[in-house]
């Protein structure tokens, strides 16, 4: 009996032992707790499809945080086989580096394919013509405003053709209501966000609309960032943003989650987001009735046009140095299918980078995003190109703003502090 | 040297080899590391982050005009003095005397120095930035707003001031800890001499017990101005070296060069200035002075 007991111990040890070593186990770097949840919705499908063993890999929530152990690890060689940067404009810096394996390959021949935004694919595509990013989900960034405020006050809610008329509207609110008028994201404590939640939204619209040239260089010095600058400083110097707020830790809280809310603050950038994470199911000081009260106006060009800027939003990638790298990209694959896309717009508020999301039961229910997802498969959303050093340009608009912010400098001060800012880091050839 | 005695000898080094090696493995070699990297233009992100190209002493000519590092210089300048040299010491000195006396809540008072020091720095740090944010709702403004003074914004109008005053709340316990062992270490028979013969408080103070527990302070001196040089967590979660660079010291620059702009070789030559600056400091402590430790 004795025997019997010791030998099926030893056949089920074995039996373990060789079914652990036959399954493989790959690594996915995910921060932010709604996003972590996300990605667990659809770890168990992927386990087992592939059967793989899938460890989730929890990193700090603030992206800056994020990115900077990322790379670090990254740089040392023991990063997980996939993770995400958290926004799009910092995959050319990645991509750069030689952390990224390609996937053009593998993500042409993917059957979802067919099913991923042009918008998207464009943005994912690098300069020498690979794709190296999954767009799997996508930024579409606009201004919020509170229709509710605005209409009580007798003030108009139709889209300001010009920046002129968008600051006439914001110092109208102002003095109608006393709330202030509109916030741009700005100065070194919102970190990248300054640059990706404000300053790229105007730039597409002015006389420079792009950053990244296509030698590779970066036009810093044109007159559109000197006018978006300037937009900056009007609505700084004349009391239409909350400042105080801005220069503080998590600048985000008070202005998004306080104020607009409370009706203090009538009108912001934003991101689709703001419908589910910031305003909506998952705020904790939610609006209610959100889709009504907080309407969405597109970004005004300089002198006319106006844009919803889309970038990808946490750009899966996967990295060169994975023990397993086609393994690696299948599972990859696997985080922009229909229900990993659902899971993240329900979590997050992003919208999902491939049409056929928009007939999912699930995402239907999400009337918040159906609209905004529409409106991409009809073809809508302007992109900013995006080069190797953008990572240093948002940086440098962070601090610019920051002077702008403490009434330091002027539009052509911001500019300089800029320009002398990239090309510390990048050097002078860096600027075109 | 007898048989025994290089035996003893013998073992001895191997004893020490445990640490010898541990201190080669986890600072000795980062630190040469570091001065490898400081020749060079590694970064975190681009083409120098895979391929790093050797620069000789560029990063180090780079430094000598970059005004970010000079300002940082002189901000860690003010703010050594303002909170170790000055702050703690002052506060640790006066603590270690008020509490030799009988006291009737002298645990209490014990209790309340030692408290920040039990406090993690970033939590020491976020309750810095409650007490100081601008606002009516800061714990600071509700208090003065109890006595008609209007909201102030700490951190933004006063930033250099309110970190030194923040260091100092933080520091005094070890101060205090290593005066009051100092002060332990005057006979009470020398004080006790110079009362008969007529001298003050004060004069015993300044004649008697200041000189005598002098090496104390310089050690104290020694290890406060290195540590507090390299002071990082506490006021990168209190400021982040801002508003502007106001409360940049130099190891928020340090970690601003290498991991918010990403430029590892040159955050690593300012890392090896701020070394050379801290041995700098010690041997002057340790030689000019005569101090023995």
């Amino acid at each position: 009996m004795f025997r019997k007991i010791i030998l099926t111990g030893i056949a089920m040890t074995s039996a373990l032992a060789i079914a652990s070593a036959q399954t493989k186990t790959i690594r996915i770097a995910e921060h932010r707790q709604a996003r972590i949840d996300a990605l667990k919705v659809v770890v168990p499908d992927i386990e087992k499809k592939y059967n793989v063993h899938i460890e989730v890999v929890e990193y700090p929530a603030p992206e800056k945080d994020y990115l900077t152990k990322l790379l670090t690890e990254l740089g040392a060689g023991n990063a997980p086989d996939i993770f995400n940067v958290p926004h799009g404009p910092d995959v050319a810096d990645v991509i750069a580096a030689g952390y990224v394996a390609p996937i053009t390959t593998e993500l042409k021949a993917w059957d979802g394919y067919s099913q991923l935004f042009d918008v998207g694919k464009a943005i994912a595509t690098s300069k020498d013509g690979q794709i190296y990013a999954l767009p799997a989900m996508l930024d579409v960034m606009q201004i919020y405003y509170r229709r509710d405020i605005l209409e009580k006050a007798g003030i108009s809610t139709e889209q300001p053709k010009t920046w002129a008329e968008l600051l006439d509207r914001a110092k109208e609110i102002k003095t109608k209501t006393g709330a202030y008028g509109l916030l741009f994201p700005a100065g070194v404590a919102w970190g990248t966000g300054s640059f990706e939640e404000g300053f790229r939204l105007l730039i597409v619209g002015t006389s420079t609309p792009q950053i990244a040239a296509d030698d590779g260089k970066l036009n810093v010095t044109g007159q559109g960032i000197k006018d978006a600058f300037g937009f900056y400083a009007q609505l700084i110097n004349s009391d239409l943003m909350p400042i105080q707020p801005l220069l503080e830790p998590e600048p985000w809280v008070v202005p998004k989650y306080e104020m607009f809310p409370a009706g203090k603050l009538a009108a912001t950038t934003g991101g689709s987001w703001g419908y589910i994470y910031d305003w909506g199911a998952q705020s904790k000081n939610p609006i209610p009735n959100v889709t009504q009260v907080v309407g969405t106006w597109d970004v005004p060009g300089e002198q006319g046009g106006k844009y919803a800027l889309v970038d990808l939003n946490g750009p899966w990638l996967v990295n060169a140095k994975s023990p397993d790298v086609a393994l690696a990209k299948k599972v990859m694959l696997e985080l922009a299918s229909v229900k990993a896309d659902v899971a993240y717009a329900q979590n997050l508020g992003n919208i999902p980078g491939r049409a056929d999301a928009a007939a999912d039961p699930d995402f239907q229910k999400q009337t918040e995003l159906v609209p905004i997802l529409d409106a991409l498969k009809k073809g809508s959303g302007t992109y900013l190109k995006t080069a190797e050093g953008f990572s240093a340009v948002a940086e440098g608009v962070g601090r610019a703003t920051d002077a702008l912010l403490r009434k330091k400098t002027d539009a052509t001060g911001a500019q300089k502090i800029l320009v002398d800012y990239v090309k510390e880091v990048l050097g002078n050839d860096a600027i075109k | 040297m007898t048989t025994s005695a290089k035996g003893s000898s013998w073992q001895l080094q191997l004893l020490l080899l445990p640490c010898v090696l541990l201190i080669g493995a986890l600072v000795v070699y980062p630190a040469l590391y570091s001065i490898y990297l400081s020749l060079t233009n590694a970064s975190l992100v681009g083409v120098a982050a895979t391929h790093p190209r050797f620069v000789g002493m560029g990063n180090y000519m780079r430094l000598f005009t970059d005004g970010g590092f000079w300002h940082s210089l002189f901000v860690t300048f003010w703010f050594v003095l303002g909170s170790a040299v000055i702050g703690q010491f002052v506060l640790g000195l006066a603590s270690a005397l008020l509490l030799r006396r009988p006291l009737r809540f002298k645990n209490l008072f014990n209790s309340i120095i030692l408290l920040p020091n039990a406090v993690p720095e970033v939590v020491a740090g976020y309750i810095w930035i409650s007490m100081l944010a601008g606002g009516a709702h800061a714990t600071l403004n509700r208090l003065l707003g109890t006595i008609g003074i209007s909201s102030v914004s700490w951190l933004e109008q006063f930033p250099l001031i309110m970190i030194i005053v923040a260091n100092t709340w933080r520091g005094i316990a070890s101060a205090m800890i290593l005066m009051t062992a100092g002060l332990s270490a005057v006979p009470p028979e020398v004080s006790e001499a110079a009362r008969i013969d007529g001298a003050s408080p004060r004069q015993i103070f300044r004649f008697i017990t200041l000189p005598l527990i002098m090496p104390t302070i310089f050690l104290y001196m020694l290890v406060s101005t290195v540590t507090t040089i390299s002071i990082f967590g506490f006021i990168y979660a209190l400021t982040r070296g801002g508003p502007g660079n106001a409360t940049e010291i130099i190891s928020i620059y340090i970690y601003n060069q290498s991991f918010t702009t990403f430029q590892l070789g040159y955050g690593s030559a300012v890392a090896a200035v701020t070394l050379v600056i801290s041995m700098a400091i010690g041997l002057v402590y340790v030689r000019v002075l005569k101090v023995e430790v």
